[in-house]
């Protein structure tokens, strides 16, 4: 796909999306925290990449995830420019990931690649009354969904996962009492584990096995995505990264008293659910347990619960999406394959995957101006 | 005198045959994982070429017939994985 039809492409989604829900703001929740909920924000985020090995004389290919177009979040400007020696813009993988490919030959000189967007985002939220109404109807799954109910590599849909979520939904008929039911759980059985590098590898299995719940962002999204597709509700993790400060936690996101913010280590893997009649629904359990720990707070603490109420059906937009892929191959095709998620950068010098968890080796910078 | 034992050392080493084994990799999550366990096969003595797999969850490593295979299987532990000899054959 060239660059034009990318751009043609991410306009006639954000023009065809059919079901968004303005956001409400709740007449009795007048604290600071939801002061923005209805407002529009945008963003400037400025990649740099400058490609980094052992060796000075080396080839170099970069695949770099870019956001998708939807009624919360919109690419308005596009740039970029750089030394490489082919590049494209293209969705051809199986979850039709947007992806800036560039490509560098052989050589000693620098690889560097600049990208500049403008992106404006606007807090999504789908009220609970129309998710539970929606849901009662009990409607088919679209086939285009159904896709999203199969297991992949880091999402089982058997053994002990599915073992749990039929505990956690006996005699739950409802799908969002299911989502409910499993939300609840996830959201108080999981912690943040400050050592796990990154966002955490999203292995569903490896956590409900060992019995040790403690993770990241792709980690608890990737538990609550897997027990959903055993209880018949479509889910996805989505990939993305924090662009500023959120109004309800410093723990969410954070700027500088200018709006700016050095975001190069803020990937954050959020999920979805689907409700038929309704659509996707956003959510975020692995946030609550970051709340829990950068504020010090105990579950039961009202803070805490207000988030975990909010983000069973809502997303605060200081943060913009990438992708939904899991265990995918991205073209052109990388040597190492599938890849688990692709919420960073993606290089390979040869066969060897450039270290995308630490942008001062690989290396890459994105920063974020909120305007 | 000294000269002529490195040239010696140098055309013993060439001459030593070499192997080639096969080994299926457990624990591999992610292209990371192959980047790790290539560079802990390169670090090993006599290890003169390693390439790792993601898709298949396997290596290939060319070493000198003096490198133990449990040298190999002792690197890919090393970071956090475990390795099984499949095949091993020799290069002479």
């Amino acid at each position: 796909m060239k660059r034009r039809d990318f751009l043609k492409h991410i306009t006639m989604v954000s023009i065809s999306m059919p079901i968004f829900i303005e956001a409400s703001l709740k007449t009795d929740d007048t604290d600071i925290k939801t002061q923005n909920i209805g407002k529009k924000r945008r963003f400037r985020v400025k990649y740099h990449f400058d490609i980094k090995y052992d060796e000075p004389n080396f080839p170099a290919r970069l695949w770099n995830p870019m956001p998708y177009n939807a009624p919360w979040q919109n690419v308005r400007i596009l740039k970029f420019n750089g030394n490489y020696d082919n590049f494209n813009i293209n969705d051809d993988n199986s979850y039709d990931v947007n992806i800036l490919y560039a490509r560098w030959n052989k050589s000693n000189r620098a690889k560097v690649l600049d990208i500049e967007m403008e992106i404006e985002t606007k807090y999504r939220e789908v009220p609970l009354n129309l998710i539970q109404k929606a849901s009662k109807q009990n409607l088919p799954i679209p086939k285009e969904v159904e896709k999203f109910l199969e297991p992949t590599e880091h999402i089982p849909t058997n053994g002990k996962i599915a073992q749990k979520a039929q505990e956690l939904t006996k005699g739950i008929d409802d799908r969002f009492q299911k989502v409910k039911a499993i939300y609840d759980w996830v959201t108080e059985i999981t912690f943040r584990d400050p050592k796990v590098i990154g966002c955490g590898t999203g292995d569903a299995k490896k956590m409900i096995e060992s019995g040790y719940f403690g993770g990241k962002c792709t980690d608890i999204s990737s538990l609550f995505v897997a027990l959903l597709r055993v209880a018949g509700v479509p889910a996805r993790e989505v990939f993305g990264i924090r662009l500023g400060k959120s109004y309800y936690s410093k723990a969410l996101g954070k700027s500088d008293n200018r709006g700016f913010a050095n975001i190069s280590t803020w990937q954050h893997c959020r999920a979805e659910y689907y409700i038929p009649g309704i659509g996707w629904i956003p959510s975020d359990p692995a946030d609550i347990t970051k709340l829990e720990l950068v504020e010090n707070l105990k579950y039961s603490d009202p803070k805490v619960q207000e988030l975990k109420k909010r983000y069973l059906h809502s997303w605060e937009m200081n943060w913009v999406g990438f992708n939904w892929g899991r265990d995918f191959v991205l073209s052109p095709k990388p040597e190492q394959f599938p890849i688990n998620m692709l919420g960073y950068p993606y290089a390979e010098v040869d066969d060897e995957a450039l270290n995308y968890y630490v942008p001062s080796s690989f290396s890459y910078t994105i920063s974020s101006q909120e305007l | 005198m000294k000269r002529v034992i490195l040239i010696i050392v140098t055309v013993f080493s060439y001459l030593q045959a070499t192997k080639i084994a096969t080994i299926s990799i457990e624990g591999m999550t992610c292209p990371l994982c192959a980047t790790a366990i290539k560079r802990s096969l390169k670090r090993c003595d006599g290890v003169i070429k390693a390439k790792v797999r993601l898709n298949t969850k396997s290596a290939k490593v060319e070493y000198k017939e003096s490198t133990t295979e449990q040298t190999l299987l002792k690197a890919i532990k090393r970071v956090g994985y475990s390795g099984k000899i499949v095949s091993v054959e020799s290069m002479d």
